[in-house]
């Protein structure tokens, strides 16, 4: 290859990446799944290591994830305490609120019955919502997939920046992974209006 | 009938273009079509902290990958596009390596046990298996910069 071809293809290989940047962002901007690229979406939660922590056997919740909830005054909840929490009819009157953290696929998929939709990554479409139930809860529980799943912490960390008290909120680690292995029920599709699928 | 070496050499980087192309759209496309997954597997290797660069990175990188992969499948700017794509794949070779290493390190592990959701668009995979198939991606970029035999003289 000549110098001079080689500076071609060094050039071509250029303009390639800046074009595929430029495609790249007109499509984040324009597409609905888009992100947000000033948003810090992990400010709730410490840089992860090189390495993920291993779980604790109890909580399927790392120590490093524990202290940082510790930190945050924010509860976590045992399975035990959810189904309480779950039965207790106070969560049929709005005074205990559930909030599922994942996604809107992961939630139309199965959550639990009557839980409220609350995706970290897309905040304005559930905030509303979400703040308005919180209001008139005395207790919020949050939960994802369990296990090393962060999207209730970040949720969780949301709430405390719209003003939520944190002596309201408190993370179901077991989540929904810990829900379905008891054979408890599940809702699919959306909230209320969904197929309701007994254990 | 023995096989022509010379025809062999002429359709292998076209059939190289191609399989780099459809594989560079495919696992672009598996990206771009879940970025919130992207971005959190993209944090996982720690590698990007600052939150407008590591959004960059999860947002743009899938559709460059696409972008390359179409170019590539059309023949356009077939040598920039090759040399890109050797560099997006060396980078992203090396950053599965680093963090299988570091995986492996801390859990005491085989490195060739370790199974892992690279961010790569392939799912969970052994990582041996995954740095296999980066090398052979890496090939088939860089046969893309061998000559063309020159065509035979018309008889």
């Amino acid at each position: 290859m000549s110098a001079s071809s080689a500076r071609a293809t060094l050039r071509d290989s250029v303009a390639v990446a800046l074009a595929g940047v430029a495609l790249g962002l007109i499509a984040n901007a324009v597409s609905p799944r888009g992100l947000a690229l000033r948003r810090d979406y992990f400010s709730a939660v410490a840089p992860v290591a090189a390495v993920t922590p291993a779980p604790t056997a109890s909580s399927g919740l790392s120590a490093a994830r524990r202290a940082r909830l510790g930190a945050q005054g924010i509860a976590l909840l045992s399975h035990e305490r959810a189904v309480g929490f779950f039965r207790d009819p106070l969560f049929t009157a709005g005074r205990i609120v559930f909030i599922d953290a994942r996604d809107e696929a992961h939630y139309a998929a199965g959550h639990i019955p009557g839980a409220r939709p609350f995706d970290h990554y897309r905040l304005d479409k559930y905030v509303a919502d979400i703040l308005g139930a919180c209001a008139a809860a005395d207790r919020i529980v949050v939960y994802c997939n369990g296990g090393e799943c962060e999207d209730s912490e970040l949720a969780a960390g949301d709430l405390l920046q719209f003003g939520v008290p944190a002596a309201k909120l408190f993370v179901y680690a077991g989540g929904i992974a810990e829900w379905r292995e008891k054979n408890l029920p599940l809702e699919t599709g959306p909230r209320g209006g969904g197929h309701r699928v007994a254990p | 009938m023995k096989p022509d070496p010379s025809a062999l050499r002429r359709w292998l980087p076209l059939l190289a273009r191609l399989a780099l192309g459809a594989m560079f759209v495919h696992l672009g496309v598996v990206k771009a079509l879940d970025p919130v997954g992207f971005l959190k597997l993209v944090r996982q290797f720690d590698l990007v902290t600052a939150p407008l660069l590591l959004n960059f990175t999860a947002a743009v990188l899938p559709w460059v990958e696409i972008f390359c992969g179409g170019l590539l499948l059309l023949g356009v700017r077939t040598g920039g596009t090759a040399l890109l794509a050797l560099v997006l794949l060396m980078g992203f070779t090396g950053a599965v390596a680093l963090r299988a290493w570091a995986l492996s390190r801390t859990g005491s592990l085989p490195f060739c046990a370790l199974r892992f959701d690279c961010g790569c668009g392939t799912g969970e995979v052994a990582v041996c298996a995954k740095l296999l198939q980066n090398a052979g991606l890496i090939v088939l970029a860089g046969s893309l910069f061998i000559p063309p035999p020159p065509a035979k003289p018309a008889a």
